[in-house]
């Protein structure tokens, strides 16, 4: 198991903490990559997600039982499809609450689909103890803390301890100021090569942009070997 | 030998899931492979038979040729356990007739085990029928059944007067089924397999069946609750006291 047939969860009971950022990133490196990706926006309120990659991304609920198997259904179907939701989060603790009653994990583990939690970290209360639950509650499952570097150096590192003492966090590096405005419109899209004709961006933050997100898919692609890892090592502990 | 057992699920009035309370039985002493066995008694449709088609047999409780099927086989049966499904209302009938027939009898000397899973209904009536059985009833396993099934708004009573009832009887345990999500529960009842089969994937025959994963997620944890409310009880050791009573997984 590994990104290849995965579904990956980007989440934080915080809002504005960069989910929205983290999950195109994550879809657009795998098209980037060469899989086929479906992204599930579980957001109240403005669509983002479905602003940028239109063609692939449903907007999904969980407030009823329609919307749950609606979503989870899916999730666990056709294997070879990458999934990445953006869990908002007004819908943070419904959807794991959910999805731990209804054993999705073990039931994605059965079918070699590969579960991973990115989680954005804040040093507040509510996020620590929301991250301790999910190490808990979902032991099968990849769960990676990250640093969204634009809060600031520090790394709570001591209060997200990681599971199976893995590389650390997933860093998400600040993107050169002034930069935003170029990505933050859509239509955009960080798999498109042609993306400075799009939005008129000149060469330098062309360049900019493409250095910053080669970090990034750094960050994704060691990611993938974490999983990989995890997989093994789960098997290794299963056969003994 | 082992000695047989007997489980009679009954209730006042229709309506308040016995069938339902059954199937979770009939499951749970399967998952536990103690041979079980079943006798419908809503003759002529029989919907427990619908969900268990091999093990269950439809029958009249109250004719002399359907009692002696069931009783003068408890000995005989390959089925260590049998569960009696009792049609709503006949329930204050069938222990009378247990009484006439010298089957409480032999329940009291030991040499049968006898439960009784009374559900109980939301009203007033079903406790003064809780009086009514329990004297008939004496020493058996008497299980009172709250069920949450299809309601979350069910029980509304004043607890003193509930545990005025409750108290008459020696030993009563009081079990709680849990809430299922409607169209979950809905799902179970179109398929028309045993829970077991529904969390398993699986139709009718043992086929691969393609149920929702979200459903059957629900059936799983539900039916796990609800025979966590058996272990609890301690209905295997009850049943037959030497098993080992730590099969805990559902299928899938």
């Amino acid at each position: 198991m590994s990104f290849q047939s995965s579904v990956t969860i980007v989440a934080s009971p915080r809002q504005r903490v960069g989910k929205t950022l983290l999950a195109r990133l994550l879809a657009d490196f795998h098209l980037q990559e060469g899989r086929p990706v479906a992204t599930f926006d579980l957001n109240a309120g403005e669509r983002t997600l479905a602003q940028f990659l239109p063609e692939r991304t449903t907007v999904a609920t969980i407030r009823d039982i329609n919307g749950q198997m609606a979503l989870f259904d899916r999730l666990i179907a056709d294997e070879n499809t990458t999934k990445v939701i953006d869990l908002g989060h007004e819908s943070f603790e419904s959807f794991f609450s959910v999805a731990h009653q209804i054993g999705f994990v073990d039931e994605a583990r059965q079918r070699s689909v590969a579960v991973a939690i990115l989680f954005t970290v804040t040093p507040d209360q509510t996020s620590i103890e929301a991250y301790r639950n999910l190490r808990s509650r979902f032991a099968g499952a990849t769960l990676a803390p990250v640093h969204n570097e634009i809060f600031g150096p520090a790394q709570h590192r001591d209060k997200y301890r990681l599971a199976g003492g893995g590389p650390g966090m997933v860093r998400l590096p600040v993107l050169a100021p002034g930069l935003r405005r170029y990505i933050d419109t859509p239509p955009f899209s960080f798999a498109d090569l042609n993306m400075g004709d799009a939005v008129r961006m000149p060469l330098d933050a062309h360049i900019e942009v493409q250095r910053w997100l080669r970090r990034i898919y750094l960050e994704f692609r060691e990611l993938d070997l974490r999983i990989l890892l995890a997989d093994l090592q789960a098997s290794i502990r299963f056969k003994t | 030998m082992a000695r047989p057992a007997v489980i009679l699920v009954g209730a006042d009035k229709g309506g308040v899931g016995k069938t339902t309370v059954a199937r979770t039985l009939i499951d749970y002493f399967g998952a536990h492979q103690t041979p079980t066995r079943a006798f419908d008694t809503e003759s002529p449709r029989g919907t427990l038979k619908r969900f268990h088609p091999e093990l269950t047999e439809v029958v009249d409780v109250t004719s002399v040729s359907d009692q002696m099927k069931i009783f003068d086989t408890l000995g005989s049966a390959e089925a260590k356990v049998t569960v009696i499904d009792v049609r709503a209302g006949l329930l204050s009938s069938t222990l009378q007739a247990l009484t006439d027939i010298g089957f409480l009898e032999s329940a009291k000397k030991g040499q049968i085990t006898f439960a009784v899973f009374h559900i109980l209904g939301s009203s007033i009536a079903s406790l003064e029928e809780i009086a009514e059985t329990a004297r008939v009833v004496g020493d058996a396993n008497y299980f009172l059944v709250k069920n949450f099934i299809n309601n979350t708004t069910f029980f509304e009573w004043d607890p003193a007067t509930y545990n005025s009832y409750f108290k008459k009887i020696k030993g009563a345990e009081e079990i709680t089924i849990p809430k299922l999500n409607e169209m979950a529960y809905e799902q179970v009842e179109v398929a028309s397999v045993p829970f077991v089969s529904f969390v398993g994937n699986k139709g009718p025959k043992g086929e691969p069946a393609n149920y929702s994963f979200v459903l059957r997620g629900y059936v799983r944890h539900w039916l796990g609750n609800v025979w966590g409310e058996f272990d609890r009880v301690k209905l295997v050791d009850l049943v037959s006291p030497k098993m080992e009573s730590n099969v805990r997984q559902v299928a899938g």
